[in-house]
């Protein structure tokens, strides 16, 4: 391994001695050029992979995932809210494996060595790297509400990793007789997609509107404000009239205790709810693999340097995704995939030895209220004085003043936003 | 960098037995224990210079929980404790709080009496933007706890912030105790009253400041004894919201009393029995 | 197909480094980092699969008149365009004018 990378700084300087400076790729294409292996092939993980291979495609680029296909947790709302089906969220690896070269190990990660630079498959298996970068999104932290642990979850979903929880959570609203509630329990910061669940919950409103009128949605949170919050409470009184009742932190809306088996909920003052269909979003923490690789903070995230997003902690590790402290860039797939391609940027100039160039980021988070009434909020990130920051005066909400056009050309946009994001992560077309 | 490795093992502790282990442990608290903060963020901070009014504050025991980065700068949960040994018949009088990058840094003072049981306060502040929070903690014996611990400010790129407070509940309260307490047993108490907490600070849509209007004062009581107070500033989040303890000899009536700078006030009241 | 449009691209972001000036020479070498966010919406390479306009191959001309006309918010019922383009200073822009002008589509 050391003689691949000494071999690599000298093939280095000497693409640097040649006139083409802006085609270093050419110098790197004459050799093996090191290999990285990705965890998790999400939005953040299969960017890089193809980032990585778009830059060089002599570096050897190990994917380990645990499903053979991803299922996106955007748009698993509209799915809920009856303007999908579900195959349509899905997709697959193959052109990061035919197109572009990816080696695919279908598989669990649950062990990292940062000294020995090997990452441990459950099935045993042991795969070295020269860089790893980790995308393992969140993982729940059983337990920080009382009685919400995995056995729970299969009566009372979170449906926050988009899948079977997903597919349970529609089935029950489907059972769901007319007239019943639906309660939504909402999480404290950070946690993954900060307008998830009040997109949720418009589209959940948008299924009974059309099929179950009477029925009545509670959303108890454990914040005082929600991103982009005018705009959907404005929304619901338009689309859903009362449908929908949002309790807020300080007006008893903290849950902290669940009864599967009753199906209730009890929030922080001792009010119980009674819900027909239940879904906790739970608190959450980075995925598992990145506690076992030492990457993690006391929070349970980890810390990264915003320039690579390598790890603060161990060499040779990048995170990206919602498992990193990035603030305040969301945890959404938008912010996964930019990130994914500073990562690849990074790690294809580290075998090179080259400085990476300076990286900038950008979000747009579209929701859905309705079918025809989109909004979004965009923002534009870079790094000073060692933090991610964005400029003054730049990005913001869509306006609140904005007429059915507006909201119609969004809704519009964010499925376009979703069919270019999927293509640019994954390659493949939806289904 | 939280100095919270010990709240756990102390958590189960009644006040009694914790006494007695600070009185086995009193022995060395003068000295040992005894490191005098010479460099802090607290050095710099003039009110907090003036609570201390010549003291050498030390720089353990006073725990700040705080998260390390913060995503609504409006509403920041903060949990204050103290984890000390104490001397015979030493105990924790009050915890100052401040937040030196708010205009106003004195966010709040709560006074703690033997009924209180545990010198510790969960609370929601404001955070104008990252800086180093600061807790001061008094003791009887005339030492100074100091704590600090810097927490980032950032606004999440999907948040907006909700500038209108709606005054239909404002002055409702919530209180959860516990109904039923051992004897020796520590209790939680939570409170909240709907209280848009103005800082005076702030405009309204069409430009004008709105006048402050706070929240200044929070005691309770049990039966006519005093068990935990607070005076509340400018830096205390909307819907003030506190979370104390209490350790009652005998059962009785929890009465709180919420009180603005305008005189107005609000009362709750809890029943608890002891057995 | 792709790779020889990668290497066509890198050929001439190489030529337009060394002929330009300086400054946007050296922000140029940047140009992928910058326009990484782009294909998040606009697609790989800014060919666009769906509802979202292609940028890939557009004249520097047009790319750079839009683009200062959504930060200057000179387009109406422009969504959130006038949003981002107001994060990137002018030479940003210029930049990222050039990197999509020189992409085939």
């Amino acid at each position: 391994m050391i003689n691949r990378r000494s071999i690599l700084k000298s093939m280095g300087a000497v693409a640097l001695a040649t006139p083409v400076l802006s085609l270093p790729s050419i110098g790197r294409a004459q050799g093996a050029a090191g290999r990285v292996v990705i965890v998790g092939g999400g939005f953040g993980g299969a960017t890089a992979a193809k980032y990585i291979k778009r830059a060089n495609p002599n570096i050897d680029v190990t994917l380990i995932e645990a499903s053979g296909r991803f299922y996106t947790c955007p748009f698993s709302n509209l799915y809920l809210g009856g303007l999908r089906e579900f195959e349509s969220i899905g997709h697959s690896f193959d052109e990061l494996t035919d197109v572009y070269g990816v080696n695919l190990v279908t598989g669990w990660a649950e062990g990292v060595d940062g000294d020995a630079h090997t990452v441990t498959l459950a099935s045993g298996d042991v795969i070295e790297y020269d860089k790893l970068l980790l995308s393992p999104g969140v993982d729940m932290r059983w337990g920080a509400i009382e009685g919400y642990d995995e056995a729970a979850a299969e009566i009372i979903p979170h449906a926050w990793k988009a899948g079977p929880q997903t597919q349970l959570l529609k089935s029950q609203l489907e059972a769901m007789d007319d007239g019943g509630t639906f309660i939504l329990s909402s999480p404290p910061d950070p946690f993954r997609c900060p307008p998830g669940p009040y997109e949720r919950v418009s589209m959940i409103a948008n299924y009974f509107k059309n099929n179950k009128p009477n029925s009545k949605i509670l959303l108890l949170d454990s914040k005082d404000a929600f991103s982009k919050q005018g705009l959907f409470q404005a929304g619901w009184d338009a689309l859903y009239g009362d449908m929908i009742e949002w309790v807020s932190l300080s007006n008893d809306g903290e849950v902290i205790r669940v009864d599967p088996e009753a199906m209730e909920v009890e929030t922080a003052f001792g009010e119980i709810h009674r819900g027909d269909v239940i879904n906790i979003v739970p608190p959450q923490k980075a995925g598992a693999i990145a506690d076992a690789a030492g990457v993690t903070n006391e929070g349970g995230w980890v810390p990264i340097k915003p320039d690579t997003f390598e790890s603060q902690l161990v060499d040779d590790i990048y995170v990206v995704g919602d498992a990193t402290v990035a603030a305040p860039m969301p945890k959404s797939g938008f912010s996964a995939n930019a990130q994914g391609k500073v990562a690849a940027a990074a790690i294809v100039a580290s075998f090179a030895g080259e400085d990476v160039g300076t990286p900038s980021w950008a979000n747009t988070c579209y929701s859905l209220i309705g079918p025809e009434y989109g909004i979004s909020v965009a923002a534009v990130y870079r790094v000073e004085d060692g933090a991610i920051t964005t400029l003054e005066g730049s990005g913001g909400v869509s306006p609140a003043d904005a007429d059915e056009d507006f909201r119609r050309r969004e809704a519009i946009y964010a499925v376009g936003w979703y069919d270019a994001i999927t293509q640019d992560t994954w390659g493949s077309s939806p289904a | 960098m939280k100095a919270n490795i010990m709240t756990n093992s102390t958590a189960g502790l009644s006040r009694r037995s914790a006494l007695v282990l600070g009185g086995a442990a009193a022995v060395f608290s003068l000295s040992p224990l005894g490191a005098v903060a010479n460099t802090g963020t607290w050095q710099r901070v003039d009110e907090v210079l003036a609570v201390l009014d010549g003291a050498d504050p030390i720089a353990q025991g006073m725990v700040l929980d705080l998260p390390l980065v913060s995503e609504n700068g409006a509403s920041v949960q903060v949990n204050l404790s103290v984890d000390r040994p104490m001397a015979d018949g030493e105990f924790v009088e009050s915890i100052h709080l401040f937040a030196p990058g708010n205009p106003y840094p004195e966010i709040a003072t709560y006074h703690f009496t033997p009924l209180s049981g545990r010198p510790a306060v969960e609370t929601r502040i404001r955070l104008n933007e990252t800086q180093t929070v600061i807790a001061l903690a008094k003791l009887s014996s005339g030492a100074v706890l100091v704590g600090e611990q810097e927490v980032r400010v950032t606004t999440s790129g999907c948040l907006t912030d909700a500038d209108t407070y709606d005054t239909a509940n404002e002055f409702q309260t919530r209180v959860r105790a516990p109904e039923v307490l051992a004897t020796g047993d520590i209790g939680e108490v939570l409170t909240i009253i709907n209280h848009p907490q103005e800082s005076g600070l702030r405009t309204d849509a069409s430009g004008d400041m709105v006048p402050m209007r706070l929240i200044e004062r929070f005691e309770a009581t049990l039966n006519g004894e005093p068990v935990f107070s607070a005076d509340l500033n400018r830096s205390v989040a909307t819907n003030p919201y506190i979370k104390f303890h209490i350790a009652p000899q005998a059962g009785g009536t929890l009465e709180l009393i919420w009180t603005e700078d305008t005189g107005e006030s609000a009362q709750a009241s809890a029943e608890i029995s002891v057995s | 197909m792709r790779k020889s449009r990668l290497m066509a691209t890198g050929l001439m972001a190489a030529t337009l480094a060394i002929s330009a000036f300086s400054g946007v020479a050296q922000a140029q070498d940047n140009g992928a980092l910058l326009a990484g966010p782009c294909a998040s919406c606009h697609g790989t390479d800014g060919v666009s699969p769906g509802s979202i306009p292609s940028i890939a191959g557009q004249p520097y001309a047009v790319l750079i008149a839009q683009l200062n006309a959504f930060k200057a918010g000179e387009i109406p019922g422009a969504t959130v365009m006038t949003r981002l383009a107001r994060g990137y200073t002018d030479e940003e822009l210029e930049v990222l004018a050039h990197y999509f002008s020189e992409i085939e589509p």
